[in-house]
C-alpha cells in the first residue's frame, strides 16, 4: 500500500484541548435565558390502562408551567417503532418505564416534585417478559395482531434467509451438531445522558441535542411535529457517546419542543441515569438453536439458525441474528422471531444484529472443531467466507490475513490446549471469533469553501460521537487537496450550516461522508485551476451531493478477527482477560491513533458483555431490578486489559483513499472469543451470557 | 391546566399548541421561600466565592449551574460514573454526591483549574498525545482522578494507576489510552523535577 502525507499517520484530535480543558460544550452544559427543566413520569408496571391521571396538585405547585400526558398530547413518535403508532404518552403502557407524563417548571427540582404529584390510575394487565412465552398461545397480546412483529410488508411471519436446501445439507453431514444459546437486555449506557433543549422562534423550531446524526433528526423531527424541514435547525456540537441509540430523532426531544410550545419558553429535558437504562433502548436479548451439518474432513455442510429476539413492545429495531455469513456453506437456513414482550425496548447497540449471533455460531464452530480434533484457527482458516454468501465476491478481503497474523501476535500455538488441560485452581485458556461488517458506499454532502487567506472551510454534518470523525474529514480533506490539516477549519452539527450527512451509524462516516469530502476536494481543485485563487472577498465553493451507485456483482466489507486468553479461578468463577489481540481489515486506516482508541473501546464493550452485563427482571412482577452502571457492572479501568491492536491494511478500490468501515466491527467477535477462551481453560461451556461467576461455577459443579 | 380534548389538541397543532394555565408569580416566589437555603463560602479554582444554596442542591449543580463551570460531567447523578469527579481539599470526589452545603468552607479544584498561566497540565498534554478522551463525556472526571493520583503517588505503577482511576467509567472504553495517558504524564513530571533540582 502506498504511503501518503497526510492520511495514515497517527493525529491527535483537532478538537482534543477542548476535551481535556472542559471547554467543549455539550447539550447539558447550555443554559438559555428563561430556560425551563423538565422530567418525565413513568409507568410502574410492566403493561397497564390508565384509568385516570389526576393533574390537580402538580399543576398546583408553584413553578410548574406546562404538563404533556396522552390526554392532552398525540404526537407520534415516528422513529420510536417501525410497524406501529408509538405516541410519546402511550396507553396502555406496556413496559416499566413507558412515558406517562412530562412537566415543564421553573427549576428540575420543582419539575420533579411535581411529577411525583402527578396520581395515575392504572389497571394492570397481564405482562409476557420472554420472546418464546410471548408467541405462546394465550399470551397477553401487546400490539394488535399478535406478539410476532410484522416485517416491513406486514407479514406476521419470521424473517427468513435460506439457499440452497436445508434438508439436504444436513442429510449430506457426517455429524450433526445442535445446541442453543442466549443473550441479555444489556444497555448502550454511553456516559452522556438524554438531554435536549427546545427553542421557539416564532414557528422555528431549535433544537440542541446530542445525536448520532442532526440530519435524521431535523428530517424526523419535522416528520413528527408536521413541520416544515426549513422550519427546524438541530445543533450537536459535542456529544457523549451513543453506540446506537441516538441515531434518529428521539422522544426526549419531541417533548421538549411541544413542552416549550405549551409554556412559551425554551425547555432543557434531562433524562436520569436510570431513565436511559430503561426507558430509550438497549441490545435486544436472544435465544438461538442452531444445528450444523459437517463433514468428517471440517468442511460444513448445513448451517440452520431458528432464533428469537425480544423487541419490548415497540419494534425500533430489526431483531436480526447475524453471524452465519462469515461461514461458507452451501445450504443455510435462518428464521428469526422478533418478538413483542414487556421487557425494555430494544434497538441498536453497536454492531446491533453481530456480537450475540457471532457468540452463537462462533460457540458451536469451536465446539464443532474441538469433536474433529481440529485447531479452531484451522477450522475457521478452511470454512471461513470467500464470496458473501457464497456467492458475490468482496471488492477486498483480509480475513485470512487476520485470522493467520492475529494468532501469531497472539501466539496461538503456545497458549492454546485441549480444552480443560492443566491442573490447578487456576486455569488458563484461549480462543479466537472472527466477524465481519458491511461497509457499503451511499449518499452523503460535503462542502468547501477556500477564502482568500487560504483557509478551507470544510462543512460536513457529522457530529463526532467519539470516533474522531472531525478530525477524519480534516485529514481526508488534507490529503485531497495537498494542504496541511491546520489549513482545514472543520464547520459541522448544525443543519443551518451543514449540508446532508449520513449520520454517525452503521460505521459509514468515514466511507461514505469521507468521500463525499474526497469529490468536493477535487472540485475544489478543478475550479482553482480553472479560475485561480480567491481574491480579497472572494470565496470559491465546492459542493458534492455524493451518491455513488451501489456495487454491482460485488460486496464491500470489513473483516476481523479476536483472540483472547483467560485465567479462570475455578474455586470462585473469577475471569480474568491476560492477553488480547484484535486483528481488523477495515482497509486504509486513516488515523491510525483514533482508530486504536475505538478497536481497544470495542474490544472493552465486548468483554464486558461476555462477563457481566445484564438487565435482570424479576419473573414475578416484571420490575428491571439493576438498571444503573453500577447493577450492570459495565467494565472498569481494574477490569480492562491491554488490548493489542494489528491493522490488516487491504488495498480497496473504493471509498476515501480505500478505507472501509472499523467502529462496529471492533465489538462483533469479542464476547465469543472470550467465551470460547473460558471454554478452553475448563472445558465446558456456558452457552448464555453473560458468563457470570455463578454459571461457571454451575458448569464446573 | 386545563382540560384538553385530543380533538382540540390536534386542531391546536396546526397553528401553534394549546397554552396551558400559568401559575401565579405569588405561589412561585412563595415556593421558594420554603426551600431551605444556606450561604456557604466555597474556594473553586482559587476563587472564593460567596453562595447562597439550596440545602437540595448538590456540589455538581452548583459548579455547573451556578458557577458556570461545565467541565465536570453529570453522567449518572448517584455516584456510579465519576463524570462529575473534583478535589475537594485535594481529594478526588464525586461531586454528584456531595451536597454544596457540606462544601462549606473548603477548596474545590475543577477541571477548569487545571491548566496554570495558560499552560496545559502534563496529564492534559498526555491526554491529547495518547487519545485518552474518545466521546469527552468521562474526561473531566478521568483527568481530575489521575490529578489526586499523581498528588500523593507521584511515580505509580500501570496496576495502581488501574486501581487508583477504577471509580471513572469510560463507556467508549479507552482504559489503554488513559493509563498510558497518566504513565507518560507521569514521566515528564518526573523528568521536570529532576531538572528543577
Amino acid at each position: 500500500m502506498n504511503t501518503l502525507k497526510t492520511v495514515g499517520h497517527p493525529t491527535s484530535r483537532i478538537d482534543a484541548e477542548k476535551r481535556v480543558t472542559g471547554t467543549a460544550t455539550y447539550t447539558g452544559d447550555l443554559r438559555l435565558p428563561g430556560m425551563l427543566y423538565a422530567r418525565v413520569l413513568r409507568s410502574p408496571h410492566p403493561h397497564a390502562r390508565i384509568r385516570r391521571i389526576d393533574l390537580s396538585r402538580a399543576q398546583a405547585l408553584p413553578g410548574v408551567k406546562a404538563i404533556l400526558t396522552h390526554e392532552n398530547c398525540d404526537v407520534i413518535w415516528g422513529s420510536g417503532d417501525m410497524r406501529n403508532k408509538r405516541y410519546l404518552f402511550n396507553d396502555p403502557v406496556r413496559f416499566v418505564g413507558d412515558a406517562v407524563a412530562a412537566v415543564a417548571a421553573t427549576d428540575r427540582h420543582t419539575a420533579e416534585e411535581a411529577t411525583r404529584l402527578i396520581a395515575v390510575d392504572y389497571e394492570v394487565l397481564p405482562f409476557v417478559l420472554e420472546p418464546e412465552d410471548a408467541l405462546k398461545p394465550g399470551a397477553p397480546e401487546i400490539q394488535p395482531g399478535g406478539n410476532l412483529s410484522p416485517t416491513a410488508r406486514g407479514a406476521h411471519e419470521p424473517e427468513q434467509y435460506r439457499r440452497g436446501n436445508i434438508d439436504e445439507g444436513l442429510r449430506a453431514a457426517d455429524r450433526v451438531f445442535e445446541d442453543q444459546y442466549s443473550s441479555p437486555h444489556i444497555n448502550n449506557a454511553q456516559l452522556e445522558p438524554r438531554v435536549a433543549i427546545a427553542q421557539w422562534d416564532g414557528d422555528r423550531l431549535t433544537v440542541h441535542t446530542p445525536t448520532q446524526g442532526i440530519s435524521n433528526c431535523h428530517t424526523e423531527i419535522a416528520r413528527d411535529l408536521k413541520l416544515a424541514p426549513e422550519k427546524v435547525r438541530i445543533i450537536c456540537q459535542f456529544m457523549g457517546g451513543g453506540f446506537g441509540n441516538k441515531n434518529q430523532d428521539h422522544d426526549f426531544e419531541l417533548m421538549a419542543a411541544v413542552l416549550a410550545q405549551q409554556a412559551g419558553a425554551p425547555v432543557k429535558i434531562e433524562f436520569t441515569r436510570k431513565e436511559d437504562f430503561l426507558a430509550v433502548h438497549g441490545r435486544w436479548p436472544t435465544k438461538q438453536y442452531y444445528k450444523v451439518g459437517v463433514r468428517n474432513d471440517g468442511t460444513l455442510t448445513a448451517i440452520q439458525l431458528r432464533g428469537y429476539s425480544g423487541m419490548g413492545p415497540y419494534r425500533k429495531g430489526t431483531g436480526g441474528i447475524a453471524g452465519i455469513e462469515i461461514y461458507q456453506c452451501p445450504h443455510v437456513e435462518r428464521l428469526v422471531y422478533p418478538t413483542y414482550t414487556n421487557k425494555a425496548v430494544s434497538a441498536n447497540l453497536r454492531g446491533p444484529d453481530f456480537p450475540q449471533g457471532v457468540f452463537g455460531i462462533e460457540s458451536l464452530m469451536d465446539d464443532v472443531a474441538y469433536a474433529l480434533k481440529m485447531d479452531p484457527v484451522e477450522f475457521r482458516l478452511k470454512n471461513m467466507t470467500r464470496k458473501l454468501n457464497d456467492q458475490i465476491p468482496y471488492t477486498s478481503i483480509g480475513l485470512e490475513d487476520c485470522i493467520r497474523r492475529g494468532a501469531e501476535a497472539f501466539e496461538w500455538r503456545k497458549r492454546w490446549h485441549a480444552p480443560g488441560e492443566g491442573s490447578g485452581p487456576v486455569k488458563r485458556g484461549a480462543g479466537m471469533a472472527m466477524g465481519s461488517f458491511s461497509s457499503s458506499m451511499g449518499r452523503s454532502s460535503a462542502v468547501i469553501d477556500l477564502d482568500a487567506r487560504g483557509t478551507y472551510h470544510l462543512h460536513v454534518g457529522v457530529t463526532d460521537i467519539g470516533t474522531g470523525a472531525k478530525t477524519t474529514m480534516a485529514l481526508i480533506a488534507a490529503e485531497e487537496l495537498g494542504v496541511p490539516l491546520e489549513k482545514i477549519d472543520v464547520i459541522w452539527g448544525d443543519t443551518d450550516r451543514c449540508p446532508f450527512s449520513v449520520g454517525e451509524s452503521g460505521s459509514r462516516t468515514t466511507t461514505q461522508t469521507g468521500w463525499a469530502v474526497v469529490e468536493a476536494a477535487k472540485d475544489l481543485k478543478r475550479q482553482m485551476a480553472e479560475k485561480g485563487l480567491p481574491q480579497g472577498n472572494q470565496l470559491l465553493t465546492a459542493t458534492v451531493n455524493a451518491n455513488p451507485a451501489p456495487l454491482t456483482g460485488q460486496a464491500r466489507y470489513s473483516f476481523v478477527a479476536h483472540f483472547a486468553e483467560v485465567e479462570v479461578d475455578t474455586e470462585t468463577g473469577h475471569v480474568r482477560v491476560t492477553k488480547y489481540v484484535a486483528a481488523h481489515d477495515s482497509g486504509r486506516i486513516v488515523n491510525p491513533l483514533t482508530a486504536e482508541s475505538q478497536v481497544k473501546g470495542g474490544a472493552t464493550m465486548g468483554i464486558g458483555m461476555a462477563l457481566h452485563e445484564e438487565l435482570l427482571y424479576d419473573r414475578a412482577s416484571g420490575q428491571p431490578l439493576n438498571a444503573g452502571y453500577y447493577g450492570a457492572r459495565i467494565l472498569t479501568h481494574l477490569d480492562t486489559p491491554e488490548v493489542d491492536v494489528l491493522w490488516i491494511q487491504t488495498e480497496d478500490p473504493y471509498g476515501p483513499f480505500g478505507a472501509k468501515t472499523l467502529g462496529e466491527p471492533t465489538i462483533i467477535p469479542s464476547p465469543a472469543s472470550v467465551g470460547n477462551a473460558i471454554h478452553n481453560a475448563i472445558g465446558k461451556r456456558v452457552n448464555d451470557l453473560p458468563i457470570t461467576r455463578e454459571k461457571i461455577l454451575g458448569v464446573l459443579a | 391546566m386545563s382540560k384538553i380534548s385530543r380533538r382540540r389538541f390536534v386542531e391546536g397543532t396546526g397553528a401553534g399548541l394549546v397554552a396551558t394555565t400559568v401559575p401565579l408569580q405569588g405561589q412561585t416566589a412563595k415556593a421558594a421561600a420554603a426551600v431551605p437555603h444556606t450561604t456557604v463560602k466555597l474556594t473553586v479554582n482559587g476563587t472564593v466565592h460567596r453562595l447562597d444554596v439550596e440545602d437540595r442542591w448538590t456540589l455538581a449543580e452548583v459548579l455547573r449551574d451556578h458557577l458556570g463551570l461545565t467541565g465536570s460531567k453529570i453522567g449518572c447523578d448517584r455516584g456510579e460514573c465519576g463524570a462529575c469527579t473534583v478535589l475537594l481539599d485535594g481529594k478526588n470526589v464525586y461531586s454528584c454526591s456531595q451536597l454544596a452545603v457540606w462544601a462549606d468552607g473548603r477548596t474545590v479544584q475543577t477541571v477548569e483549574g487545571l491548566a496554570q498561566n495558560g499552560k496545559l497540565d502534563p496529564l492534559q498534554e498526555a491526554f491529547i498525545e495518547h487519545d485518552g478522551p474518545q466521546c469527552g463525556f468521562c474526561t473531566s472526571g478521568q483527568l481530575m482522578s489521575a490529578k489526586a493520583l499523581l498528588n500523593h503517588n507521584p511515580h505509580p505503577t500501570t496496576d495502581e494507576v488501574r486501581a487508583g482511576m477504577t471509580g471513572n467509567i469510560c463507556r467508549c472504553g479507552n482504559y489503554n489510552h488513559y493509563v498510558e495517558s497518566v504513565l507518560a504524564a507521569a514521566a515528564t513530571l518526573a523528568a521536570d523535577s529532576r531538572r528543577k533540582a
